[in-house]
């Protein structure tokens, strides 16, 4: 790093290494372009260290452990289980440093500058550097954004990393809690819930909205309740926090719930309310860089912000805080810089939540489509039919759900509940964007026995014509 | 009429919207398309075009300000009278303008919103294409809406897109000077039967004109790339200079100036400065930069050329410039000195006129136009000024030349007219 009075030059400064920000210098320095990305902690963000790899990891590890106890059915005893969560947490940590170290030699490999410090925007074409090795100063013609963002936390209820954990202490317990609350049944609340559950945590979730997951599918919520409920954890709807008492070390959470005020106890409180974008503090508004009301910073569809120059991806921008997202946008910033046409107009993010069945959704729900004036037809095909599923030890709890638009059949949503979701979400993606027709996936040969033929039958069904499930038309759609 | 114009529902399940500003004011006349409002959904910033022609009288937002589809972003009054009224309730006098009556209408999405027409609601449709189909339509500039989708169920293919760009981008010679050309064209046309005519035979500039412009059409891929200069501090210097000028007199122009920045432009990017030989194959870089000016005379367009102007100070191109657009206009003005240009500045700005996609001057592969600065009201570090803004637009050719290139030269030419004293720091 160049200290003192004199300025380093740069055609493209990255502010922020995880997966936006990495990814946009990447695919820079690919276009020929010379790139500095600046790093406070480690390579990789939030995503790769402490969200998205890790939290998979635990996560196949829990199900692993869940897998063997039910191997019996299978023929399969297995000795007494148990679990040694440092050694589980350090086999995760390996997998993450892999990815880490994968991540900087890729950034060495394209000749891309890596600066550890925390950036603050100076002007509108610079920005210094902290470290403790000094302060740095640099100017660019380009910059890209991508500062991430920050776990919301709750009134009353002060993170403190011990007793009131963010997602990210979750990922490093050394010991399981015997009773662990998550304040929050989304996406995080969810899988870590579930991880902590299968290991043997007695799990509430708490959650403020009166339906689970609300924004999707209604039927995906349903299935979501009973695998909770087979799952021993406890979920309360309509609960909204009102305070939090320490007493010998355990914290005891009032809550006002539907049928009236309630309080419960846990040994550890894991606080998943949602994440804020992490914009201020870091000069954003020296360089002109203007945020709306929430937070979040104004982009067009070319990711430029309100300053030319400035480009901004990722969580720090409206829009669903998803690393696939933040990848995407890099790569059209790091594009549109380079000259040519990207553009974020019209693209598809998918939806995952690895829960135990794993949700996944593109595109728009049935309700959504229906308010847009659409007229719609749907196809659902339940898991339980399907070969492959039982075959994998699975009962089979959840289902798949194409959306088209019934007058010319252009796929506009898929969305699944069910094993693998995550995994098959793809195929859905592709159709949704792009715009394929509903015949598209029914006159495409899925291979038999595969998860995926579910989407194949759903689509089917949307006709009455999936063959592993009895679905005649009514008389009204007879006549047509 | 009174016409508001309300959220439209922008499709992708957006229910809401916040106002970033409005680009009008109370007052304003707008254009039926043009950009009136910036709002913010949770997938982007949207400029919104006004659906009608008319004059704005209410802003009832202010920026930060949410929005529901449905809710009034604007009213325009219209020149037209109620013909068919639409079932548009008179809301109160005097009411608060932020708390519009909870209506609900039928909302049509922007497209069709557009065309003030009542009907059914229509969804606003997918548009069945790939994202590679997408991202091809961004790079032929194409506006992916307006193109109607020749596969199944209107699916839009690659090739729609391309024969969309060609038609956009090479318009066939318009006129009877290009048909009179180009020969039989105009062969079977019997003017006469409908009325009296008069016959003047194609010669001299007008024809030559129509050769030359017949050729470059035919042979050269024209694109067009449009920018704007803030020229409000090069007209204070050319003003504070215009005593040494009268001095010596000449008479100062901003062409100077221009052809001064050109110069430099040319220089960093000499691609801009040659020629494709058709015959060999290869690109011919010119070591020296003669530029040639497009003069307006009574015979014609004519085209006299200031040579080496790199090495000529801006005065000295002001006199060249001045000695030879009077030779032209005398018809003293010798062949020699229309010959050898290596790039041509055509500036329609005493003529008029917003914009105009000129033609280039074969073989040369870049034409500069400049049209004319007027004062126009523009942000500057948030507030709004006054400006003197100069439209410039640049044709290329696109066989030696891509949009990028033209972007980077275009700039470069914008930067130095922007900040004049550059000229005297940056400019060999």
């Amino acid at each position: 790093m160049v200290m003192g009075d004199f300025a380093q030059g740069t055609q493209v400064a990255v502010i922020g290494g995880g997966p936006g920000g990495y990814v946009a210098a990447i695919r820079a320095a690919q276009l020929g372009l010379e790139v500095t990305l600046v790093e406070q902690e480690e390579l990789g963000g939030l995503c790769l260290n402490w969200g998205c790899i890790p939290s998979k990891a635990l996560i196949h590890a829990a199900g692993l452990k869940r897998e063997i106890e039910r191997a019996d059915r299978m023929g399969i005893i297995a000795g007494e289980l148990s679990v040694n969560l440092p050694k589980l947490m350090e086999w995760k940590q390996g997998i993450v440093g892999k990815l880490r170290n994968g991540v900087s030699s890729l950034l060495s490999q394209n000749k891309v500058e890596v600066v550890q410090g925390t950036a603050h925007l100076t002007g509108e074409r610079s920005f210094t550097v902290e470290s403790p090795k000094g302060v740095g100063r640099f100017e660019f013609e380009h910059a890209i954004l991508a500062t991430g963002s920050i776990a919301a936390e709750i009134p009353g209820m002060p993170h403190d990393g011990v007793l009131v954990m963010d997602s990210k202490d979750a990922l490093e317990l050394q010991a399981l809690p015997k009773r662990l609350v998550v304040v929050g049944a989304g996406a995080i609340g969810l899988e870590l819930g579930t991880v902590f559950a299968k290991l043997g945590t007695k799990v509430t979730l708490l959650e403020t909205a009166r339906t689970l997951l609300p924004m999707l599918d209604p039927q995906i919520g349903k299935v979501m309740e009973r695998a909770l409920k087979s799952l021993n954890m406890e979920l309360v709807l309509g609960a909204r926090v009102k305070g939090m008492e320490k007493r010998n070390g355990v914290a005891v959470l009032q809550y006002s719930a539907l049928e009236g005020d309630k309080s419960v106890e846990a040994d550890k409180v894991l606080v998943a309310v949602g994440r804020r974008p992490n914009t201020t503090g870091l000069g954003f508004e020296k360089a002109g860089v203007k945020l709306n009301n929430r937070g979040f910073v104004l982009v067009n569809d070319r990711m430029m912000t309100t300053t030319a120059g400035i480009y901004a991806v990722g969580d720090v921008v409206a829009g669903p805080m998803l690393a696939h997202k933040a990848s995407y946008q890099g790569k059209v910033a790091a594009e549109v810089i380079a000259g040519e046409p990207a553009s974020f107009e019209a693209v598809e993010v998918p939806g995952v939540i690895f829960a135990d069945p794993e949700i996944a959704w593109v595109g728009l729900t049935e309700e959504q489509a229906k308010e847009q004036g659409y007229k719609v037809k749907t196809g659902v095909f339940p898991f339980k039919a399907l070969g492959r599923t039982l075959t994998l030890g699975d009962e089979g709890l959840g289902f798949t759900k194409v959306v088209s638009d019934a007058e010319v059949g252009t796929v506009l949503g898929v969305h699944i509940v069910g094993p693998s979701a995550s995994d098959l979400i793809s195929e859905g993606a592709l159709a949704v964007s792009s715009a394929a027709n509903i015949e598209d996936l029914t006159l495409t040969i899925h291979p038999h026995p595969t998860l995926p033929e579910s989407i194949e039958e759903a689509a089917e069904q949307a006709e009455h014509r999936a063959i592993h499930i009895f679905s005649p038309p009514s008389k009204s759609e007879k006549t047509t | 009429m009174r016409h508001v114009f309300r959220l439209p529902d922008v499709g992708e399940g957006i229910t809401e919207a916040e106002v970033v500003e409005y680009l009008v004011q109370v007052g304003d006349r707008v254009k039926a398309d043009q950009p009136v409002i910036r709002v913010e959904t949770d997938k982007a910033v949207v400029e919104l075009p006004a659906p009608v022609t008319g004059t704005v009288t209410e802003t009832p937002h202010s920026p930060g300000d949410t929005v529901k589809v449905g809710d009034p972003l604007l009213v325009i009054e219209t020149e037209e009278k109620a013909v068919k009224a639409p079932p548009e309730k008179k809301e109160k006098p005097k009411e608060a303008p932020k708390a519009p009556p909870p209506e609900k209408e039928p909302l049509k999405p922007p497209k069709v919103a557009a065309k003030e027409e009542e009907g059914p609601v229509e969804p606003a449709k997918k548009i069945l294409a790939t994202p590679h189909t997408r991202r091809l339509a961004r790079e032929l500039g194409v506006d992916i809406t307006a193109v109607k989708g020749s596969g199944p169920r209107g699916r839009i293919t690659d090739e729609d897109l391309r024969e969309t760009a060609k038609k956009k981008e090479a318009p066939p010679p318009k006129g009877p000077t290009a048909a009179a050309v180009q020969a039989p064209a105009t062969a079977g046309f019997d003017f006469e039967k409908y009325g009296p005519t008069k016959r003047v035979p194609l010669k001299g500039i007008r024809k030559r004109t129509a050769e030359v412009m017949v050729r470059s059409v035919s042979t050269i891929p024209h694109v067009t790339h449009f920018d704007e200069a803030d020229v409000t501090e090069l007209q204070k210097v050319r003003d504070r200079e215009k005593t040494l000028a009268d001095q010596r007199g000449v008479k100062l122009t901003i062409l100077a100036f221009l052809t001064k920045a050109v110069a430099d432009a040319l220089k960093k990017y000499p691609m801009f400065n040659a020629s494709l030989d058709e015959a060999t194959g290869e690109i011919v870089y010119k070591q020296y930069y003669n530029v040639g000016f497009a003069t307006d005379t009574e015979a014609g367009l004519m085209v006299p050329v200031v040579r080496d102007v790199d090495k000529k100070s801006i005065l000295q191109i002001a006199a060249e410039l001045n000695e030879l657009s009077r030779k032209a206009r005398d018809r003293t003005i010798e062949l020699e000195d229309m010959r050898g240009g290596t790039f041509t500045i055509t500036n329609v700005g005493a003529l008029g006129g917003a914009w105009a996609t000129p033609i280039i001057v074969h073989p040369e592969v870049a034409i500069l136009c400049s049209l004319r600065a007027m004062e126009k009201a523009v942000v500057r570090n948030g507030e709004v000024v006054v400006r003197t803004i100069m439209p410039l637009t640049l044709s290329f050719d696109h066989r030696v030349l891509d949009g990028a290139d033209a972007a980077r030269f275009m700039s470069h030419v914008v930067a130095l007219l922007e900040d004049p004293l550059r000229m005297l720091v940056d400019v060999a």
